[in-house]
C-alpha cells in the first residue's frame, strides 16, 4: 500500500486550527490525523490578497469619480456581482449600474438601505464615503 | 439526546455531520462509510457556472448529496426543514435544543464569527451541528474545528440565511426512524457500482473525463497572458481541492478508507485492496498537482502548463483503473 504523507507545515490562515485528513497507520489501517499545509495556505492567501487589490483599485476609481462606494463594499465583503445581486434581491445588470458613481449619485434611500443592510453598515457610510 | 455530547473532528463537513447524526440517533456509521455509501466521490468541472469569475470545480458530489442519498440508500427518514425567515428558524432551533435534540444546519462560512478571517468566503454549503444553548449563544459542533465552539444566535441566523449559490434558506435536518436489519453487503455493492458509473460517465465535464477536460483547459492556458489571472486561476483550482475540499487529495483518501472498511461485508477483498491503493495513488498525485499549481503561481515565468496538465491526467488514469475494477465488484 502506498503511503499517505501528512504535511506538518505552518498555515497562518487557519489561526492555529489544525484540520484533519485520512491517512494510514503502520498496519495499513485508515485513521484521521491533523495536518498543516503551506500549499493550502498560499492558495488562501492569494484569494484574500486578490480582494485587497480589488479594493485598492476600487478606491482609485472612486477618486476618479468612476466607481461607487458600493463597489468598494462589495469587495470589502468578498462578494462578486452575482452574490451581491442575490443578497440585495436585484438583477445583476441593475447592481452593475449601481457600481458606477454617476448612477450611484441618483439612488434613493430605499435602494441604498438595501445595500447598507447587505454590507451590515449604516446608510451614511455609503452616502458620506470618503476615500 | 444523552446529556453529554462529544464533539469530533472530521475531514469533510457534510459526511462528518451526517456520521455524527446517525451515530447519535442509533446507527454507528463512520465518516468514510457515510461518504462511500452515498457514492460521493466525484469530479466536476463546469466552466459555465462561475464562482468569483472562476469555473466551478468540485472533487466530490455537490452539496446536500450525502443528506439526500443517505435516506434513499439506507431507508432512513431524514426530517428536512427550510424556513421563510430567520425569526421562525431561530425559534424552531431553540425548541429543538431545549428538547435536547441534535440537529444539523447548512450555513455560509462568511457569516460564522468563529471562523478565522482568512477563511471567511461566501461558501454557502457548510454543515455543522447544534447541540445546546447558553443564553443567546448556541453550542456548535463544527466538524472542521478541533474543539466545540459557541456562536451568537443573531450571527448564526445570518449565516443560515445567506444568499447566492447554494443558498441554505435556513436548512435544518435530523434523522428519524433508522431501520435496524440493514443488508450492508448489497447496499455497499450498489453504492460502489453507482460511484463507478458516475466516475466513468461519458459526459466530458464529470468524472475521469472531467479531469481530462480540465487538464486540456490548463494545457491551453497562455503563459504570456495576464499573470494576475493565471495566478488566480491556478490557486482557485487548488482552493476548490484543498480548502473547500479536504487536504490535498482528501476525498480520494476518504474513499480509499471506505473501500478498506467495507471489506468486512463479504466482498471481493483483493479487488477492494487494489482499488483502495489506486485511489491513494490518485490522492497523492492530486497533491503533487496542487503543489505544481502553487509553484507556478509563485513564479509565473516558470509556469509549465503541460507539466501541470499531465499530473492531472496521471491522477485520472489511476481513478479510471480503480473504478473499472470496482464496476465489476460482486
Amino acid at each position: 500500500m502506498e503511503k499517505i504523507e501528512v504535511p506538518q507545515e505552518e498555515n497562518k490562515t487557519l489561526d492555529g486550527i489544525k484540520k484533519v485528513m485520512y491517512t494510514t497507520d503502520n498496519d495499513g489501517e485508515f485513521k484521521t490525523a491533523n495536518y498543516g499545509s503551506s500549499v493550502e495556505e498560499f492558495a488562501t492567501q492569494v484569494a484574500v490578497e486578490e480582494y485587497e487589490v480589488l479594493k485598492q483599485e476600487s478606491l482609485e476609481n472612486i477618486k476618479k469619480g468612476l466607481s461607487s462606494p458600493i463597489e468598494y463594499f462589495m469587495f470589502e465583503n468578498r462578494m462578486d456581482l452575482p452574490t451581491l445581486a442575490s443578497v440585495v434581491g436585484m438583477f445583476q445588470f441593475r447592481v452593475k449600474r449601481h457600481l458606477r458613481m454617476n448612477n450611484f449619485n441618483k439612488l434613493n434611500d430605499k435602494v441604498l438601505s438595501k445595500y447598507a443592510q447587505a454590507f451590515n453598515i449604516k446608510i451614511e457610510e455609503l452616502k458620506d464615503f470618503k476615500v | 439526546m444523552s446529556e453529554k455530547f462529544e464533539h469530533s473532528q472530521f475531514a469533510h463537513c457534510e459526511s462528518g455531520v451526517v456520521s455524527t447524526l446517525l451515530t447519535h440517533y442509533g446507527l454507528k456509521l463512520s465518516e468514510p462509510m457515510v461518504f462511500g455509501l452515498t457514492s460521493s466521490l466525484s469530479f466536476v468541472f463546469l466552466p459555465i457556472i462561475k464562482l468569483n469569475n472562476m469555473p466551478l470545480i468540485a472533487y466530490r458530489e455537490l452539496p446536500k448529496n450525502i443528506i439526500n442519498k443517505v435516506s434513499k440508500v439506507l431507508g432512513i427518514e431524514i426530517v428536512k426543514k427550510t424556513y421563510k425567515n430567520g425569526v421562525e428558524a431561530n425559534n424552531d432551533l431553540t425548541k429543538f435544543v431545549e428538547d435536547k435534540q441534535l440537529v444539523g444546519l447548512q450555513t455560509s462560512v462568511f457569516y460564522l464569527p468563529y471562523f478565522p478571517k482568512d477563511m471567511r468566503f461566501h461558501f454557502n454549503a457548510h454543515n455543522l451541528l447544534v447541540y445546546g444553548k447558553e443564553g443567546s449563544d448556541y453550542k456548535i459542533s463544527d466538524p472542521v474545528f478541533e474543539e466545540a465552539v459557541l456562536c451568537d444566535e443573531k450571527e448564526l441566523t445570518r449565516a443560515r440565511f445567506a444568499k447566492g449559490v447554494f443558498a441554505p434558506k435556513g436548512f435544518m435536518y435530523y434523522p428519524k426512524n433508522i431501520p435496524t436489519n440493514l443488508d450492508f453487503s448489497s447496499i455497499v455493492k450498489k453504492a460502489i457500482k453507482k460511484n463507478a458509473k458516475s466516475m466513468l460517465t461519458p459526459f466530458p465535464y464529470a468524472g475521469v473525463k472531467g479531469m481530462r477536460t480540465l487538464a486540456k483547459k490548463i494545457s491551453k492556458l497562455n503563459p504570456n497572458s495576464d499573470p494576475r489571472y493565471l495566478k488566480n486561476y491556478l490557486t482557485h483550482i487548488v482552493r476548490m481541492q484543498e480548502e473547500i475540499g479536504t487536504g490535498g487529495g482528501g476525498f480520494r483518501f476518504l474513499y480509499a478508507a471506505f473501500l478498506k472498511e467495507v471489506k468486512k461485508h463479504d466482498l471481493d477483498n483483493e479487488l477492494l485492496d487494489e482499488a483502495s491503493s489506486l485511489l491513494v495513488k490518485s490522492g497523492n498525485t492530486l497533491r503533487e498537482f496542487a503543489l505544481l499549481c502553487v509553484e507556478s503561481s509563485k513564479k509565473i515565468d516558470k509556469f509549465d502548463a503541460n507539466k501541470i496538465a499531465e499530473k492531472l491526467v496521471e491522477a485520472s488514469k489511476y481513478e479510471e483503473e480503480a473504478f473499472k475494477l470496482l464496476k465489476k465488484i460482486q
